[in-house]
């Protein structure tokens, strides 16, 4: 079986491949993933929004 | 209290709140909905980590040394898990402390691992084998223990000397059936036969990796592994997952402990840790009853923030 273009592993392939050699940061004894880093920072700024954005306002509010 | 002036804002009345009608059951629908569409959508543009297993089949193949060496170390008891002590064996003196208390012995041994005898002597007894093999295991059996050292030991000493660690070019020692005995494991482990021997039977569903894992941790492959894909413990390899996923970032408090000392050189540190995190959940638990850090979410404010609206017609109201 040869991995030309119609492979089936090639055409249910991931778009993004995110296997390869892992990104870190590294900060005197601190040291984390770049995927980790991003995921904290989008939690935080889901966490932000949610104190932040107002609460929907329904056309019932009394 | 009528009559006195309040030193802090009271309690709001939740009277005083706008009301509104609010369909949950649309709530969760919607967020279930989502939650589906972001998973499946996540899913089929980054897939999952899709790493090759690491087996005694493929240690065997890619760092014989390093499997010999192990296998040896193994027979002759002198390995991590023949030394381990509890749950696996009762080692004198082994077993992780927090002061005078034992928590490893206080559970006692659950799950007996005879190193020599489950690693070695049994896969070897059960798979198909030459006479030289069956010669090799029955002198090994009728030999007294401190004869079965001495030969294990001898072998052990002489791979760690010899160039890579290579089996094949050890000097003229007294290794007694060692050598057959180990180099047949290797034959079986390079087969995969040595995954299936090891793998707990007796089970419908044989998922119970313990003794596999165990003899590949013993060795030095499994930790290279883990070390070259940053999981290592003093790596915070508790928080990572391979290549460039995302791992499990709400891990940092457990593993921060084993990269600063006393924790980082302590042979107690499991113990240590598990004992420090269990006193911060306790605590966390007993937030409401704990004067001035109950009080943190009063002082913060942050739930004027969420209530603005409130506060500041309540505030307006109160000019008029």
């Amino acid at each position: 079986m040869t991995d030309g273009p119609m492979h089936p592993g090639r055409v249910l392939a991931a778009p993004v491949d995110l296997g390869g050699t892992g990104y870190y940061i590294h900060w005197g004894v601190l040291q984390i993933s770049a995927a980790n880093a991003v995921f904290i920072v989008l939690m935080l700024i889901v966490f932000m929004l949610a104190l932040l954005l107002p609460f929907p306002r329904g056309r019932q509010r009394r | 209290m009528r009559g006195r002036k309040p030193r802090r804002d009271p309690v709001p009345d939740s009277g005083a709140f706008p009301k509104r009608p609010y369909d949950l059951v649309k709530e969760f629908t919607i967020a279930l909905l989502a939650t589906v569409v972001l998973t499946v959508g996540l899913a089929a543009v980054f897939s999952s980590p899709d790493e090759t297993p690491v087996t005694l089949a493929r240690w065997a193949r890619i760092a014989p040394s390093d499997f010999t060496a192990t296998a040896a170390a193994e027979l002759a008891g002198t390995s991590g898990t023949a030394q381990y002590g509890p749950p696996y064996n009762n080692t004198p003196g082994a077993g992780q402390k927090i002061g005078p208390m034992s928590l490893q012995r206080a559970a006692g041994v659950t799950i007996p691992i005879n190193t020599a005898r489950d690693f070695v002597l049994r896969p070897l007894t059960a798979a198909p084998k030459a006479a030289s093999v069956s010669g090799a295991l029955a002198a090994w059996r009728t030999a007294p223990a401190r004869r079965q050292q001495q030969w294990a030991t001898a072998y052990a000493d002489a791979l760690g000397k010899a160039p890579g660690g290579d089996a094949a070019r050890l000097p003229p020692g007294d290794y007694g059936p060692v050598p057959v005995l180990i180099s047949r494991l290797l034959e079986l482990a390079r087969a995969g036969a040595l995954d299936g021997e090891l793998v707990a039977a007796g089970h419908f569903y044989q998922t119970d990796y313990t003794k596999p894992l165990l003899f590949l941790g013993d060795g030095s492959y499994l930790e290279d592994q883990a070390r070259a894909r940053h999981l290592a413990g003093d790596q915070w390899g508790m928080m990572n997952e391979t290549g460039n996923y995302p791992g499990q970032p709400w891990l940092w408090l457990y593993t921060l402990w084993y990269q600063i000392e006393p924790f980082s050189s302590s042979g107690n540190a499991d113990a240590l840790v598990w004992g420090l995190m269990a006193l911060f959940t306790l605590a966390f638990v007993l937030v409401p009853f704990i004067p001035g850090v109950r009080s943190i979410p009063r002082w913060s404010g942050v739930y004027r923030l969420v209530w603005r609206d409130y506060y500041r017609s309540h505030r307006t109201a109160r000019r008029h």
